[in-house]
Formats: structure tokens, sequence, C-alpha cells
């Protein structure tokens, strides 16, 4: 396979799991295949590439392939763990359409295919404008074949009630637009948004709660308590510390409380 | 062009403490209001005319690229910040669905913008209608062509696409966006009398080479919008980074935003914002000009930056006498010195043809290459070529 060396390869994808043509019988690579880590990732994707790099992008590997009048762009990106890899596809995947059961999660559409899989995040775009979903499907079925690693969804998925939920993703920073919750998870409901700030340690979740006391007025205390407060644009919310986790509701609705919510919540974490 | 107006006195009565009403659980287990402070005091804001449309926008504006939570959106609109900036492409048309969310209701006092990257009249027209679904409005200010690199991508078809738009009442103004290759980009973007903003990455590295052309295109009338205000000079900058903990740490990530509105060529920004902390750090750039300080801080953070990142501009390109590819090699010594991936750098080193890699840059009496930027080019090829060979 030719291979594009003006993009510098830093995935960790061995040659045999790098997206091939010939995964799907019939088409063909057309031009290099293409190799980017971070620092040239632009060179690719100029005014989009900042969206990969907030997820811990480390390389991608991508190709061609070409069927008669038809095309599919394949590419497949590595980023730091399976977290954040899921992440870039929590963050890309439409909500109002259903996922498909494809690696860890995914989703099709007639001319878009993404999915996740352990750390990697793969993209399929094919064109002109028509329905390409059997060959998408099949080019997806044989890259999901060929990528190392595990199908798990992240565990933190788990944690948050599946009834009502409209979304869930990874923020890989600055959680609720408040920059003292660095990294967590939030799914949307009707009824409001949960969320839970993973820290690395329970004194580190504690300096946090700390720090949410000072930003919104409230007294700081001595024991572990709810922080309850109703903010102009977060509304009624509740932030609660259980062990290095900081759990909570925002936006919450009349008629539920904000508290009992983040107590549920935190019952369900490790 | 700073504005003291009738809006910015009535933006004193948003400064709200975060915490409109606080509410704490005490030892009784009743919730007591909490007393209310401000924690963020409104700035005074600055406006500035884009070019000849005539839009008024507030000298800071925001760029949702990476923006995950709405709420920060919100409230900078609702702090007085006019010109909001998305794209098609951002998170797959998430962004721009959270950008309208966010806006909802405040349409009509906002200048907005969006972008596609389709290569051809259709797709981008496609883009557009899909763009205004997504953002709920029934019209943009300003759609751009993305992330044009060079004069033949501005395509005659794109610009027939912006003017049927235009006609249709759908967008406003047309516009381009580029990242790179600015200084032939522009120029011709000047000459073309379709084209109303440029979208450009210009920052305090940059300077010398882009003030020209972006001083002819706003002296022929164009809007002129900056973005990569922060970035250092160096495209890889993010949060985390070395250079970017630097820069932050020295707090040059607001002296950055100062020295792009020092420009009067420049007439809105759109620094991307993820929390309520950075749009309150970036609205203090229109409080205060540039200052001493400001430039001295910099002016540290340039010379330790300047002679050490290759800003990959190609103007090198061709320009050693024994045909190094000069560019290639300075980005392999910087995953060995920028990234500590040395086995990457010197893997790329050995991919090399023979003939290059065996040159010895401490052969040459003198080097050809000057970079405009100020980059010790020699020096940084000795180095590359002591590590890797």
């Amino acid at each position: 396979m030719k291979v594009l060396l003006a993009g510098a390869a830093a995935a960790a994808l061995c040659a045999a799991q790098v997206p091939r043509c010939d995964l799907v019988p019939g088409w063909t690579q057309q031009g290099a295949a293409r190799a980017y880590d971070a620092s040239n990732l632009f060179e690719y994707m100029d005014g989009n590439s900042e969206g990969y790099l907030l997820y811990g992008f480390a390389g991608m590997h991508g190709v061609t392939c070409v069927h008669g009048g038809d095309s599919i762009l394949i590419d497949i990106s590595e980023f730091a763990d399976a977290d954040s890899a899921y992440g870039m596809f929590s963050a890309n995947r439409d909500p109002r359409l259903p996922a498909e059961a494809l690696g860890a999660g995914g989703q099709v559409t007639p001319r878009r295919v993404i999915f996740t899989k352990d750390r990697f995040y793969a993209e399929l775009a094919a064109n002109p404008e028509k329905d390409h979903t059997p060959a998408l499907r099949a080019f997806s079925a044989a890259i999901e074949k060929l990528l190392p690693g595990s199908n798990a969804v992240p565990a933190a998925l788990a944690w948050f009630p599946v009834e009502g939920q409209k979304s869930v993703r990874l923020i890989p920073e600055s959680v609720l637009g408040l920059r003292v919750l660095q990294r967590g998870y939030a799914a949307e409901y009707e009824f409001g948004k949960a969320f839970v700030v993973l820290e690395p340690s329970a004194e580190g979740a504690a300096a946090v709660m700390a720090k949410l006391r000072a930003r919104f007025g409230l007294e700081q205390t001595s024991q572990p308590a709810p922080l309850l407060v109703t903010d102009r644009y977060l509304g009624r919310l509740c932030f609660m510390q259980k062990g290095r986790y900081i759990a909570g509701w925002a936006n919450v609705a009349e008629g539920h409380d904000p508290a009992d919510l983040a107590a549920a919540l935190a019952a369900r974490l490790p | 062009m700073p504005d003291s107006s009738r809006r910015n006195f009535l933006l004193a009565g948003l400064a709200v403490p975060a915490a409109a009403s606080a509410a704490r659980p005490s030892a009784d287990g009743q919730q007591h209001p909490a007393a209310a402070r401000p924690v963020f005091t409104s700035p005074r804001l600055g406006y500035r005319i884009l070019g000849e449309t005539g839009l008024k926008v507030t000298s800071v504006g925001f760029g949702c690229m990476i923006t995950s939570d709405a709420s920060v959106i919100e409230r900078a609109a609702d702090i007085g910040i006019t010109y909001f900036d998305t794209a098609r492409v951002y998170q797959s048309g998430n962004n721009e669905r959270m950008v309208g969310a966010a806006l909802k209701g405040k349409r009509h006092s906002i200048t907005l913008s969006s972008k596609s990257g389709g290569k051809t009249k259709e797709a981008a027209l496609a883009d557009l209608d899909t763009s205004l679904r997504e953002l709920g409005t029934d019209h943009l200010d300003i759609w751009y062509l993305h992330a044009k690199t060079k004069p033949a991508d501005v395509t005659d078809d794109l610009i027939e696409a912006q003017q049927i738009a235009k006609k249709a009442g759908k967008i406003r103004f047309a516009g381009v966006s580029t990242h790179s290759g600015q200084k032939d980009l522009i120029p011709a973007l000047t000459a073309n009398p379709h084209i109303d903003v440029i979208l450009t990455a210009y920052n305090f590295s940059m300077g010398q080479t882009l003030d020209p052309v972006i001083a002819a295109a706003h002296e022929a009338g164009k809007g002129i919008v900056a973005m990569k205000v922060m970035a250092g000079g160096f495209r890889t900058v993010k949060p985390g980074n070395r250079i970017y903990d630097t820069l932050k740490k020295d707090g040059a990530l607001l002296s950055a935003l100062r020295w792009v509105l020092k420009s009067s060529d420049i007439d809105t920004t759109v620094p991307s914002m993820t929390d309520m902390d950075q749009l309150e750090e970036n609205l203090k750039a229109m409080t205060g000009g540039f200052s001493k300080s400001d430039e001295e801080l910099l002016a540290r953070q340039l010379e330790r930056i300047a002679p050490l990142y290759c800003r990959m501009c190609g103007e090198c390109d061709g320009a050693c006498a024994k045909g190094l590819p000069v560019a290639d090699l300075l980005r392999y010594l910087t995953y060995a010195d920028g990234y500590g991936q040395f086995s990457l750098g010197r893997e790329r080193f050995l991919e090399l043809p023979a003939e290059v890699a065996q040159v010895r840059c401490e052969e040459c009496s003198a080097c050809t290459v000057n970079c405009p930027h100020g980059v010790r080019v020699s020096e940084r090829l000795a180095r590359a070529q002591e590590l890797f060979a």
C-alpha cells in the first residue's frame, strides 16, 4: 500500500490493522493512504482538527476507496483511551437518530457511518449523494473485526438512568461550562441534565466541592454536604460528592427534586 | 474603537452573580438562602464595524467550536457578546444545534456565522439549508467557505453558491475562512468583489507576514475576523501542552488577544471558549488596551518559541542548497523536542532518501535558508542531524 509520508504516522495500529479497500470485494484504493498525528492533523482537516485534539487525538490512518462512480473515505482515529474514543463518538453522533450495534457504539446513515471500538474511532463517508448503506455496512463490519481491543462501552454509561435519556456523552473539559469541573460525563433528559465529574482522588473531589462553594458564594463546610443552588443559566442544580466522583443534576424542571436526583445518581456510582 | 453605549449601561444589570439565588442545607436540614455575591462584573464592551458589511460587532466574539455546554454561549450573549461563529462540520452538526438552542430568542440581537466545507455548489447549498435548520434561523449573517488555503480553492462554483444564497435571503454576507496560505489567498480574496468577510488565523507570531495583506484587505472594505488568536504561533498548542500551559501561566493568553485587538485592521475575533472563566478572561481584553507589560510578555514568548518552531508556511521550500526538506526536518525535531516522541522523529528521519539523510549542515559555510519567522534553521537542522542520524 502506498502511504502518504507527508503525514507522519503516530497511531499504534500495525500494518495489518490499518484500513484497506480490499476489505470489501470490488473496491480499490484511490491515491495514497493517509496518516496523521496531533501535530499535523490540521493539514488534513483544517478547521476541525481542534475537535479531535480536544479528546486526546493520537493519530489517524485513512484511505479512499472507489468502486464504479462511488467513493468511500475511511478514517480510523486513535485516542488516548477507550473513554476518549467513545467521547469523540458521542460528540459526533446525532442523538436524534438510532444507535447501531457496531463496536462499542455506532451510527449508520445513508452516506456516513461512525463507530467506536476500544480506543479507536472510525468514520466512513460516501459519495455521491445516494444510499450507500450496504457498502458502508460491509466496510464497517470488516473494520470492526480488524481493530484490536474490546467492544465494551465505558463503565460510566451505566451510571446514568436509561429511562428518558436523550443523550449521554463525555465532556473533555469544563463540565457545565465550569472550569473547575474538568472532565466528566453528562446525560440529557427531558427534565434536566445529569453529570458525573471524575477526579483522581476523594481529596481532589473535596477540593472541587470547596471551589464550587466559593464560586456560588456559599459558606465552606467541614462536613461533606450536597451543594444546592439556583443559577441563571444552569437552573436548579445540585452537586454531591461520593468518593472521587462529583455527581449532580442541573437545569432540573419543576416537579423534580435536584437533591433527590443527585442522591439517586450518586447511589449508582461505584 | 471602544464604545460606551446604552447597552453597556444596561449590561451592568446583567452582571448579577452566577448564583442568583443560592441555597445551602444546614444542620436542621432546611434550605437557607445563601448571601448572593457578585462573581462577575460585566466589562465595558468594545464594538467595531465589520468592514463594509456595516455589521456592528463586539471586538471579542465567540468561537463555539469546542464549547460543550450551551450555558456559556447563552451567558456570553446576555453579557453582550454579539458575534458567534460555528460551522457545519463541528461535532458533525451537533455544535450548530447547541448554538441554535443557546441563542434562541436572541437571534435579532446577534451576528451569526457558519461555514460549509462543501466542494461543489450543490453540496455547499445543501450544507447551508442544514445549517439554517439546525441553528433554527432563516438566515446567516455571514456564511463562510470553510478552511481554504489557496486561491484555486475558492472556485467560481462556490462563489455562485454564495450569490444564490444571498439572492434567496439565506445569507447576508459571503466570507471565506483560512488557516494557512494567507499570503497568497488573502490578496485574491481582496480582489474578489463577491467576498465580504475574511476569517483568518492571526496571532502575535504571524504579524510581520500577514499584516500587509490584512491591511490591504481591510482597506478594500473587507471585514476581517481573526481566529487562533492565542495559538502562540504553534498550531498544536492546546490545554495540556507544555507551551499552552506556559502561555496560560504567564497570562500571555490575554496578552495575545489584546495584541490582535490593537490592530485597527481586525474587526473582531472568535476565540474558542469552553467555560465561564475563559469567557470572563477574554472579556477583559476589551477593557484594557495592549500595554507595555503585554508587549514584554509576548516578546518573551516569541523569543521562546520563534527560534524553535516551524509554522509550516512553506517559505523555505527549495531554499536549501543541499536539497534538504527543511520544514519536514523541523517537524521531525518537534516530535522529539516538543512531544517527547524521539522514536517517531528518528523513524521519519530514517525514511528520508540516503543522500538527504547524509547531509550535514556544519559542512556549509553559510545557510541559504532564511526563515521569515526567525526559526534558527541551520542550528535546528544540525540538532536534528545530531539526534537522528
